[in-house]
């Protein structure tokens, strides 16, 4: 009685076709690479993020970077500083209403250990708001234009700084959002 | 009664005590310096002082004020305090006073006693009579005109009083006097000095052994005007406010680092979800390791009043 039993195999879960659709290049680690694309899949298919972009080089020093950066744009805004928001209440606007603004994400692992350092390479290799990037979702990592123009010169000066959405990734793919400032910046109450 | 509004500068350098020398810590017992220290220089420190009753107290306290290592040290740097061994100054200064002095302090002591008790004794008798009075006027009304009440009891009262209670005419000996005093309390002076004379000032003076990185990230927030009191209540550091705590809720939860200390992941996470639950940033911080790039460095060194301490503020992404 040699009938078998064995289910067939389950076909590979969205992210894992997503990652395999992906190839790897050498700038950093595939283990870098990979963690990157997957805090880009959950931006793009859990948080409808958009034109979301995958930088290796830094667009202020073009210097390689620590680890890739992702760039994107959320539906909305993600972060409004507590001042802005009193000003906006007070001309009558709905500060969660206001357009939302190109953020940088660094993805990291839960199991991972930073430091201060690390950080502060991070934020020096980084503008206030990522540069423009030309063609949606384009992870293809093209370089070309990746040295663009760095916030532009009418756009005005965030208030609060320079500030990354540090992207963290646990062992069950859970991915959690902390929103980190470069210095002292007093915080939301929301 | 000294001023409590913090006007009044304390005589400068003020003596910070150090309760033993093997643990550090700092102790304040004058309540004109605490409350200008609190209201001049941004410095809380934490009031530790219980009921000689209730020593499981734990709120309400009062003298002394215990300092965090960082605030002494900070005192000690600006030239505003100097730190004191206290049970060994305490020890030299009582053994180099003489008989008669002690026996005067211990006097005093006695008088100031007799004095309080005094004052308690009149307070209470005054009640008594008080009530005496309300209790003869209700029986009157109720039953007035009661033969069986006796003579006037109002009238006896004062006599007894005047026999009884009277305050201790000033033509009375003074042994008759004493015989008349209360019980003494026992007065416990809040401060030892006086009685005892002041240390000296040293010419340079020991400074408390603090934690750099966090002593750094101590001043750099005190420089920026924040007030700093200890953390461990709210699970971090110190809390930080920006202003007096009695007026403002605190802005962050600060934990210090070296710049190539490694942290945790889930520590950031946990402190930083910590902090947005109750409305608050998670700060770490930690004096920059300048060497590695050159005059970016340096030029925030100077803008940030030559601490060198780089910050950065989490808060929950909230997505």
């Amino acid at each position: 009685m040699a009938i078998d039993t064995t289910p067939p195999a389950p076909q590979p879960s969205a992210l894992t076709s997503y990652l395999k659709s992906h190839a790897l290049d050498g700038s950093h680690s595939p283990h870098y690479q990979t963690l990157a694309l997957q805090i880009l899949h959950n931006l793009q298919y859990q948080h409808d993020w958009t034109s979301l972009h995958i930088h290796t080089h830094s667009p202020i020093t073009q210097k390689l970077l620590l680890r890739p950066l992702i760039s994107g744009l959320p539906p909305h805004r993600i972060y409004v500083h507590p001042d802005d928001q009193v000003e906006e209440l007070k001309r009558g606007l709905d500060p969660t209403k206001g357009e939302p603004e190109r953020e940088w994400v660094l993805p990291t692992h839960l199991a991972e250990k930073w430091s201060l350092r690390r950080f502060g390479e991070v934020f020096g290799a980084v503008g206030e708001e990522p540069p423009e990037e030309a063609g949606e979702e384009d992870v293809s990592r093209d370089e070309s234009e990746g040295g663009g123009a760095e916030g532009g010169p009418g756009r005005k000066k965030r208030r609060g700084g320079k500030r990354i959405l540090l992207a963290t990734l646990g062992d069950d793919s859970t991915v959690v959002y902390y929103i980190v400032h470069d210095g002292i910046v007093k915080p939301r109450q929301n | 009664m000294p001023a409590l509004n913090g006007h009044t500068a304390p005589d400068l350098p003020f003596p910070v005590f150090q309760a033993s020398a093997k643990v550090e810590r700092y102790l304040l017992y004058d309540i004109n310096t605490i409350t200008w220290l609190r209201k001049n220089h941004n410095i809380l420190g934490v009031l530790i002082g219980t009921l000689p009753q209730i020593p499981q107290q734990n709120v309400f306290l009062g003298l002394p004020l215990e300092l965090q290592p960082e605030e002494a040290r900070l005192l000690v740097e600006k030239g505003l305090a100097y730190t004191v061994n206290d049970l060994d100054w305490h020890t030299k200064d009582m053994a180099s006073k003489t008989t008669t002095q002690i026996e005067s302090i211990r006097a005093d002591l006695h008088r100031d006693g007799i004095e309080v008790a005094r004052e308690l004794q009149k307070s209470k008798q005054k009640q008594t009579r008080e009530a005496l009075k309300r209790l003869c006027s209700n029986s009157f009304s109720t039953v007035s005109g009661d033969s069986a009440a006796g003579p006037d009891p109002q009238a006896q009262d004062d006599a007894s009083e005047e026999t009884l209670f009277a305050d201790p005419p000033t033509q009375e000996s003074t042994q008759a006097q004493s015989r008349l005093d209360p019980k003494p309390w026992t007065i416990t002076p809040t401060t030892s000095y006086p009685p005892l004379s002041a240390p000296p000032v040293p010419s340079s003076p020991a400074l408390p052994k603090v934690n750099p990185s966090s002593y750094a990230l101590f001043a750099h927030l005190h420089e920026k005007d924040y007030f700093i009191s200890p953390g461990i209540r709210f699970g971090c550091q110190f809390s930080v406010y920006p202003g007096d705590p009695l007026r403002f809720h605190s802005h962050f939860l600060a934990m210090s680092a070296e710049w190539d200390e490694e942290i945790d992941l889930l520590n950031l996470v946990g402190g930083g979800r910590l902090g947005t639950g109750v409305k608050k940033g998670w700060l770490i911080g930690g004096v920059e390791d300048k060497e590695e790039d050159g005059r970016d460095a340096r030029d925030k060194v100077e803008a940030d009043g030559g601490t060198g301490v780089r910050t950065f503020c989490i808060e929950w992404g909230g997505m």
